[in-house]
């Protein structure tokens, strides 16, 4: 006598639920694309305007009087980055323990380091840079302030995050035996997180060198600046020398801080 | 000296603890056994203060120091700087905000506290590339520098081989009698129980339901018997 085999569960068709999201999600992307006035057949219309400015961008214009001072600017755009993600550590980490939960001293402190930090995070670094050059006037250090300010908020959030997901364990034993708030951060908390806080500071460094190279753009120093310029002046040539410039750094950034990152996990 | 009376706590309507009452004296290694679930760990939380009791006494000499299961010891920072976060509870801030910062005589009482566990000799490495037992025997070390009069241990060696689990139950009684320290310990290992605790608690579902010496108890099996004993 044999019990009879139990039967798989019957496989089941696409939900209502699935089915209204699908067509909601579809519905989404038609407004969208009419929203933008999205248009291959306009593209394809306007290939002369494309070649007109190929035709006068290249080649670039690798003389040492554009090539010199592009150069030149790129280190003021990498030094925007550097200074901009350097000076936010402080305000970052202080914002980063008050809206972690393995550190935060209270509801209070917490809801309100989350509210900063999102704003921070909600206005743009360009935005920033644009109220800067107001006060500080044109230049680099418009560019750093603006740094300084939107990455606080982004590192701010991505070092909270870092710490909310650590094992609390060591943190518990230290409070058990009597310790603060601030002990128990310095003591357990920090030293367990301090690989991530590493790769994420990296991370952002590289994320802030091409950042920097928008602010440029609206007139906070740097490569980007010079981009504006050759571009108002139809000097095409020109651009695509700075373009290629920002590329080399760019690719120097980005590789070099996968290198140490790669190098801190392991 | 120890003192719990009358323990209660549940979560969300279900007993974990009802009623629970323990004395650990000066000198005596206490074990607490019984079958997962039947609230010793929790027991021992509320008694760190890392749980709130729903109500109950607990009386005891000063701050108790804890040694867990999953060691929790910060595995990047040297033995030596793990056993001095022991005393960051009588450390002002700037003595302690970072391990560079830490007086002279601490380090040298952390380092006796080391020697005690005999350990002394590996005070320098980062306490991650110690063995399973050696890292426990280093947080027990921290809790020698905290100056606990009180030491809990929640399945302190659980996560350990046989003969690394020994050598920590060992150790535990020993500084409970040598240096007079109350241990109450959660033990899985009614063996090590037997051997080195001087009185066994057992517990099911939330009670003490036994407390006698080893010696006078004929099975402690039983206690990991479903069911009521």
């Amino acid at each position: 006598m044999s019990t009879p085999r139990p039967a798989p569960p019957r496989r089941k068709g696409p939900s209502a639920l699935a089915t209204v999201i699908t067509v909601v999600v579809v519905g989404v992307h038609v407004l969208a694309w009419q929203a933008t006035e999205f248009s291959p057949a306009t593209l394809v219309q306007g290939w002369r305007g494309m070649a007109d400015f190929f035709a006068q961008a290249l080649p670039p214009d690798l003389s040492g009087e554009v090539l010199g001072p592009s150069v030149a600017a790129a280190l003021v755009t990498l030094c925007i980055g550097l200074l901009g993600t350097t000076l936010s550590i402080p305000f970052a980490l202080v914002l980063a323990l008050l809206a972690a939960r393995a550190t935060t001293p209270g509801v209070w402190a917490y809801q309100a380091a989350r509210s900063l930090l999102s704003f921070l995070r909600a206005v743009p670094d360009v935005v920033f840079a644009l109220v800067f050059v107001t006060a500080v006037g044109l230049g680099p250090f418009a560019g750093v302030l603006a740094l300084i300010f939107h990455n606080t908020g982004v590192m701010g959030k991505l070092w909270a995050e870092a710490m909310e997901e650590i094992d609390l364990g060591p943190r518990d034993a230290l409070t058990v035996a009597g310790a603060s708030k601030i002990q128990s951060a310095a003591h357990a908390v920090l030293p367990s997180v301090v690989p991530q806080f590493l790769g994420l500071l990296l991370y952002r460094f590289d994320v802030n060198v091409r950042s920097s190279l928008v602010l440029g753009l609206v007139g906070a120093g740097g490569i980007g600046f010079l981009i504006n310029q050759s571009i108002r002046l139809f000097r095409f040539d020109e651009m695509v020398t700075h373009i290629l410039v920002v590329l080399v750094l760019v690719i120097a950034v980005d590789q070099s801080s996968a290198y140490i990152r790669r190098r801190i996990a392991t | 000296m120890l003192e719990v009376a009358g323990l209660r706590k549940s979560y969300a309507g279900r007993v974990v603890l009802d009623d629970f009452d323990l004395v650990v004296r000066p000198g005596e290694l206490v074990a607490l056994l019984g079958a997962n679930g039947c609230g010793k760990s929790t027991a021992l939380r509320c008694v760190a203060g890392l749980e709130t009791p729903d109500g109950g006494r607990v009386v005891m000499d000063g701050r108790p120091a804890m040694v867990f299961q999953q060691i929790h010891l910060v595995k990047r920072r040297s033995a030596l700087d793990n056993v001095c976060a022991g005393a960051l509870g009588r450390l002002p801030l700037r003595h302690s905000l970072a391990p560079v910062l830490f007086p002279r005589d601490l380090r040298e009482e952390a380092m006796t506290c080391l020697d005690r566990v005999g350990l002394a000799s590996r005070a320098g490495e980062p306490a991650g590339r110690l063995s399973g037992g050696q890292q426990q025997r280093v947080a027990i070390a921290r809790a020698l520098c905290q100056r606990a009069r009180v030491v809990l241990a929640d399945e302190p060696v659980s996560a350990l081989d046989p003969s690394a689990a020994d050598q920590v139950v060992a150790l535990l009684a020993d500084l409970a009698h040598a240096q007079h320290l109350a241990v109450g310990a959660v033990l899985h290992q009614p063996a090590l129980a037997r051997r080195y605790a001087d009185r066994v608690v057992g517990m099911v579902s939330g009670r003490a339901v036994v407390d006698a010496p080893p010696a006078d108890i004929a099975d402690l099996d039983v206690l990991y018997a479903t069911g009521t004993p």
